[in-house]
């Protein structure tokens, strides 16, 4: 036991002698730097010698599929100073004199407000003015009686060619907040540094963002640049190209004026999305420069809601246009055949309810293809109970319903395939069979965005492959293939083709070429019904799917088949885009 | 040895004075330097000192409770406030509050405190008794007790407090040593860590990275992470001799020092009482640590040598690194410098400290 304490004892006697030793070497750190090197530091910190600069990175620009640039930069110039030298002697008074001077309205009472808002030490720099253009700030500078306290920095700023036209898409820039700078800690952000909001400038951040560079200048005690200490430049961000047709986007824009909606045209195969409209829109060009809280707040309490994306938010009933998927389950399920025929008399009895036809005369007999054509409700009433809710839910989901398509854009609604568990939840009610016959027709709580309709349209217009629906040219996961029969695909799109050949749909078919498709109008507690329509173009060897959600438009062979026959033929006859361009 | 305990005169009257001193006056330099961190743009500094004084008459008290108690019946109850206090560390990651993005405080109500300081005397108290129970004279012994200390450090490390697990670490080891293990078991140990660090870079966080990298190359980025530095170095280096005078340092009023009354408290000291005053606290330091180890070699209990050499680290790691840092030739980690740093939970914690060695000082006086 004593051999273990002298042990101890020993090791206590080193410790002690590294101890020493720890306190020796930072003793002769101090010497070094406090007695040694004393000058070099009392000359950086005497009158805080040292200047920060950041050069804000150029940011990527956006482009449509045909090159044509939807986000683009300008250069601005922004007039900078150091509130070290510029906070005595009127300086800023000064300026704003010198300004008002020039045409330039602002007040020096502004001007402050400004610098103690960027405030963060005195030699940091602070931006006075900014969005001065190049000709206003050679007229500046020319002036002898500009203080050469302040100093141009030459800006780009964000600029939307497309403006309300692709709003949706792109969304906008600002000016990164605090909660968003905590979010992106690590990723050197300061205040006043701009960021994406919405939309593909959001989405795409750090693509598009680049590095900012900054440079470390010691000066001399009245200001002036002594040398650079340390400069890293800045990096620019990478441009982005989009699968958007701009031309197309505006011939959506032009059909949808008037009213409230979506439009959607998508790749078959891809997935790239061709149109991706909502309307009403709004310009992104004042909030990339800056509103007042008076014209932000205009613009969230506007009732028609033009800040929502509909195409990828709005959330609709899908009506009759459900009926295709409804048909191919029925027929992969076995739950009928081709062959199988429902009479339509108008109505259905479900025990003591009564469920009708959107024809009150009935359509007669009718087998799979005539239903379709015709939209018969009974028809689908029938072959959806024969079904039953568990494998309608199932071929839902199948197809992407009551989940986000992952498109790469923010702020994607998921829809919901709500069924009895949803019921049972939301209004503690059990799933009666009246429910299921009106989840066969789309109505009831099913609810799907334009954008999932057009993925459930691909997949049927392209033998079966779920596509992953984008924008940017290089996005998209590769299509997954469903488990579902070409025999069976090609009976529902024979069907889909007789509804523009010879049934609801036929006003979607008078554009020069052959669309296959579907109509719904869905019932709408709050108003008028909304109008629907979702088809393929060419017929034979699908290209582009589209969607058209028209908000009251009533019903969708009239208002939303037209639109999606018009666009398609825009995009698949040269002809047609001559006429419109 | 059952004795006639001394009363609290008595053993007030018997402390080792040149351990105390030295202390005393290093709190008193730190109400001087948190005061004048806040006199300038970031504010605050009446408030923080005043504090801080509260703080140091909580710790006055437990340093008084602790020694009427007596080093060996807290040794005696080692094991069950260790396992408390991993149960506490262990809520803290749970449900504390996120200061600075870090789960460290646990808030009771009126303040709030810092589990991970009471825990660095909890380890210390149970690697004492542990060690002297089975001597790390054999690898598997040795393992045990590094496994038994690492389960405090990692979950310190979890909080995530970094800054904190390595102060555990460093006072694991010293223990560990202190304790007489053979030389071969730490240096293997290390040998293996060296081997570890290119692995580890990859699960250190991105603004951890950035201190380092920083650390290296303070230039690499002087608006972000390599500011401090910088900034700190020329508050310490422009102190010169004789330093600017209280009050005077332009470093600190200007904000151009971050975390003045905390992390960076030595660099508002030196900037202000320049290369004579930070030499006055390197000599304290000094002092204070001749009288610990001195403690340590007088008892003839093994249990309080460890403990000794446990808490002597604790303060030498803290100190060395807060001071390095300052001038730049450490990364930079938020650790406080012992007694004059504000912050009640480190101080009243190594209160406690002192009180357990100034306790063993006691024992050594008593007639055999």
């Amino acid at each position: 036991m004593s051999d273990l304490r002298a042990l101890l004892d020993e090791r206590l006697k080193l410790w002690r002698w590294i101890i020493a030793a720890t306190l020796i070497l930072l003793g002769g750190g101090l010497y070094y730097f406090q007695i040694l090197h004393e000058d070099t530091y009392v000359r950086l910190a005497s009158g805080n010698r040292l200047r920060l600069i950041r050069f804000p990175p150029i940011r990527g620009e956006i482009y449509d599929r045909n090159g044509a640039p939807v986000a683009a930069n300008v250069t601005t110039f922004d007039i900078l100073g150091y509130p070290l030298d510029i906070e005595k002697n009127d300086m800023i008074e000064h300026l704003a004199a010198l300004l008002s001077r020039h045409g330039i309205p602002v007040t020096g009472e502004d001007l402050e407000k400004n610098v103690k808002k960027q405030y963060w030490a005195p030699y940091r720099v602070v931006r006075v003015v900014t969005n001065i253009t190049l000709a206003q700030m050679a007229d500046l500078v020319a002036d002898p009686e500009f203080p050469r306290q302040f100093f141009p920095l030459p800006v780009r700023r964000r600029t939307y060619p497309a403006g309300s036209l692709a709003s949706n898409i792109t969304g906008y820039v600002g000016e990164i907040s605090e909660s968003e700078m905590k979010l992106a800690a690590g990723k050197g952000y300061v205040g006043g540094d701009q960021t994406g909001k919405t939309g593909i400038e959001r989405q795409y951040e750090d693509i598009l963002r680049g590095t900012p560079g900054e440079e470390s200048v010691e000066v001399d005690s009245r200001g002036r640049r002594v040398k650079s200490i340390h400069i890293r430049p800045p990096e620019e961000g990478e441009d982005l190209h989009l699968t958007l047709d701009l031309g197309a986007q505006r011939l959506a824009a032009d059909l949808m004026k008037g009213y409230r909606g979506a439009l959607v045209v998508m790749d078959v195969t891809t997935g790239g999305l061709i149109v991706l409209y909502s309307s009403p829109s709004y310009d992104n060009n004042p909030l990339a420069w800056g509103v007042t809280p008076k014209e932000w707040n205009a613009l969230m309490a506007d009732p028609d809601k033009p800040m929502m994306d509909r195409s990828i938010g709005g959330q609709y009933p899908p009506a009759s246009t459900f009926k295709a998927l409804v048909a191919l389950a029925a027929l992969t399920e076995k739950a009928v055949t081709p062959s199988t025929t429902f009479y339509c008399s108008g109505e259905f009895r479900l025990g003591r309810r009564v469920f009708r036809c959107w024809r009150r005369s009935g359509h007669g007999t009718m087998n799979l293809l005539t239903a379709l054509q015709n939209s018969c409700d009974v028809y689908f009433y029938q072959a959806g109970l024969k079904l039953g809710i568990t494998k309608l839910m199932k071929w839902a989901e199948l197809f992407g319903l009551g989940s986000a398509t992952g498109v790469d854009l923010p702020g994607e609604s998921s829809g919901t395939t709500a069924g009895p568990e949803w019921k049972k939840a939301r209004i503690k009610e059990a799933w009666y069979l009246g429910d299921t016959v009106n989840y066969s027709i789309g109505q009831g709580f099913l609810l799907t965005t334009p954008i999932q309709l057009a993925r459930l349209y691909a997949a049927l217009a392209n033998g079966g492959m779920l596509v992953t629906p984008h924008l940017s040219s290089g996005g998209g996961e590769p299509p997954k293939k469903l488990d579902v029969s070409g025999k069976d695909l090609d009976i529902v799109r024979k069907g889909l083709d007789y509804v523009v050949r010879r049934g609801t749909g036929r006003q979607a078919g008078s554009f020069g070429i052959t669309v296959a498709g579907k109509t719904g109008t869905a019932q709408n507690s709050h108003g008028d019904d909304h109008a629907l329509f979702a088809g393929y173009a060419p017929m034979d060897d699908p290209k582009y799917v589209a969607v058209a959600i028209i908000e009251g438009g009533l019903h969708g062979s009239s208002v939303a088949s037209p639109m999606v026959g018009e666009i398609l033929s825009y995009l698949l006859l040269p002809e047609s885009r001559a006429k419109t361009q | 040895m059952e004795e006639k305990r001394l009363s609290l005169r008595e053993k007030l009257a018997g402390l080792d004075k040149l351990q105390l001193l030295p202390v005393l006056f290093l709190f008193f330099l730190g109400i001087l330097s948190i005061y004048s961190a806040g006199a300038g743009a970031s504010g605050g500094g009446m408030k923080f000192a005043l504090r801080q004084l509260v703080w140091g008459g909580i710790s006055a008290a437990a340093f008084l409770f602790v020694l009427h108690t007596g080093y060996a019946r807290i040794l005696g109850a080692a094991y069950p406030i260790y396992m408390g206090t991993l149960a506490v560390l262990f809520s803290v990651m749970i449900l504390g509050l996120t200061v600075k993005g870090s789960q460290s405080w646990l808030s009771l109500g009126f303040l709030r405190f810092q589990p991970s300081e009471f825990g660095k005397v909890a380890l210390i108290l149970v690697m004492a008794k542990h060690l002297c129970r089975y001597p790390p004279l054999t690898a598997s012994s040795f393992l045990s007790a590094l496994g038994l200390a690492g389960a405090s450090g990692m979950l310190v490390l979890l909080q995530p407090d970094a800054g904190s697990a390595l102060v555990y670490g460093a006072i694991t080891i010293v223990v560990v040593v202190a304790a007489g293990t053979p030389w071969k078991y730490p240096l293997t140990l290390g040998g293996t860590a060296l081997l570890l660090i290119p692995f580890g870079w990859g699960v250190l966080k991105e603004y951890q990275k950035a201190r380092i990298l920083v650390f290296l190359d303070p230039w690499s980025d002087p608006l972000g992470a390599g500011y401090n530095v910088i900034q700190s170095r020329i508050a310490v280096g422009s102190g010169g001799l004789l330093g600017k005078g209280f009050l005077e340092g332009m470093q600190s009023k200007l904000r151009f020092l971050p975390e003045p009354h905390t992390d960076f408290i030595f660099s508002v000291f030196s900037e202000e009482f320049g290369f004579a005053g930070a030499i006055g606290v390197l000599v304290l330091f000094g002092l204070l640590f001749w009288r610990l180890i001195e403690t340590g070699m007088r008892t003839k209990d093994s249990r309080a040598k460890v403990l000794i050499a446990g808490v002597s680290a604790w303060i030498w790691f803290q100190t060395a690194e807060s001071i390095g840092m300052s001038m730049g030739l450490l990364p930079v980690t938020g650790l406080p410098l012992p007694f004059v740093s504000y912050g009640g939970s480190s101080l009243l914690s190594l209160s406690i400290a002192l009180a357990l060695v100034q306790s063993v000082y006691l024992s050594t006086l008593k007639s055999y």
